[in-house]
């Protein structure tokens, strides 16, 4: 006779992740640092918009990097060349990044002389939002060209974030965008996302954006 | 694509739990899965049938239970169902507002397993 048995387990399949993210939020507590995961499908402008933002930035606070872009060393590269300290991870064709990568980067991250490190994630929208890495700012750029519509096919990416960059406004006479239908939409199931148009190539939008960005981080400092 | 990863990471945890309950071999798998993870069952199947082979869970039915999310309203607070049918146009049923706050809806959770153990002598 064969014997069947059902097993009960009611197992959470991401809870490894999940752990090693709380583990991610109180190093940066611990080490005062504040953690920025950026999200975006490839090519909607992540590695320029980090560029921009750490040289119009850099004198106030101490940047570092985690590259995580798929097939990037080049974008590390142009991190180093600007004094950042930079951890390239090797995701090999993955994804996603997960906690753990995260959690072995920050590691051979300086982070007592750091305020503020960037992860730059792979460029996907479905898969990294599944992935909790302990961020204090969760975040997307959509770009222009990618259209106002993202936010209805995308749910997940759109209800983890808690800011939402829409990038390359220079290219709006090229693209229609509806800015009010994306609010809308983005609404519906994040009513708390800030949205923020700006163009990394133009500066248009940038100031607004890095004097939020300052408050953000001032925010968890005093806490 | 986006389910691989996540369907190695449930058989990992099949293969352990299965083994240490002594089984010969895997027969049903149950997971839970939230409507925002997006999982297309056809898909699960086939992922797991491309990663078993050669194990204990091979040849095992991967049985998916799709569990609807919840938003609260922006206005009143109320939570209530987003499923796969309103997603694209959730409204409080209390007060009709638009605008909300996703409260769940990304679950993934193994329920449970059948497993086949070792003949009785
Ligand atoms: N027009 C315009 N192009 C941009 C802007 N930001 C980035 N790009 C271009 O978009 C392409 C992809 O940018 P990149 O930063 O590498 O995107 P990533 O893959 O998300 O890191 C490059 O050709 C950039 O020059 C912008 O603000 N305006
Ligand atoms: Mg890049
Ligand atoms: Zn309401």
């Amino acid at each position: 006779m064969k014997d069947l048995t059902y097993i009960d387990l009611k197992e959470c399949i991401l809870s490894d992740n999940d752990g090693i993210a709380d583990q991610i939020r109180e190093l940066s507590v611990k080490k005062r640092f504040f953690l920025w995961n950026i999200m975006s499908s490839p090519g909607a402008g992540k590695t320029t918009f980090i560029i921009e933002i750490i040289s119009r930035l850099k004198d106030q606070f101490r940047f570092g990097v985690i590259e995580g872009d798929v097939e990037s060393t080049v974008d590390s590269l142009k991190m180093q060349n600007l004094g950042i300290p930079t951890v390239q991870l090797r995701t090999g064709g993955g994804c996603h990044l997960d906690a753990a990568m995260v959690m072995k980067a920050l590691e051979s991250l300086p982070l007592d002389e750091l305020d503020i490190v960037i992860v730059e994630n792979i460029g996907n929208l479905v898969c990294p939002a599944e992935f909790d890495l302990g961020a204090d700012l969760p975040s997307m750029i959509l770009s222009v060209p990618e259209g106002d519509d993202k936010a209805i096919k995308y749910p997940l990416m759109f209800s983890v974030c808690k800011a939402l960059i829409v990038s390359k406004t220079d290219s709006l006479g090229i693209f229609d965008f509806d800015f009010e239908a994306l609010r809308i939409n983005t609404g519906k199931l994040n009513d708390s996302l800030q949205i923020f148009p700006l163009s990394a190539k133009s500066g248009e939008g940038m100031e607004e954006f890095c004097s939020w960005l300052k408050q953000e981080i001032e925010s968890k400092k005093y806490q | 694509m986006h389910e691989l990863p996540i369907i190695k990471s449930i058989y990992k945890s099949v293969i352990t739990k299965a083994e240490g309950a002594g089984a010969k071999k895997v027969k049903r798998v149950v997971i839970e899965v939230g409507i925002l993870r997006d999982f297309i069952p056809e898909l699960v199947q086939k992922y797991w049938d491309f990663i078993s082979p050669g194990s204990i869970a091979e040849g095992s039915v991967i049985e998916l239970r799709e569990l609807d999310a919840s938003a609260a309203c922006g206005r009143c607070g109320k939570e209530y169902a987003i499923t796969k049918e309103n997603i694209g146009n959730p409204q409080c049923p209390v007060c009709g507002y638009r605008r909300g706050r996703l409260i769940s809806g990304s679950e993934l959770r193994l329920v449970g397993i059948e497993i086949e153990k070792q003949e009785k002598k």
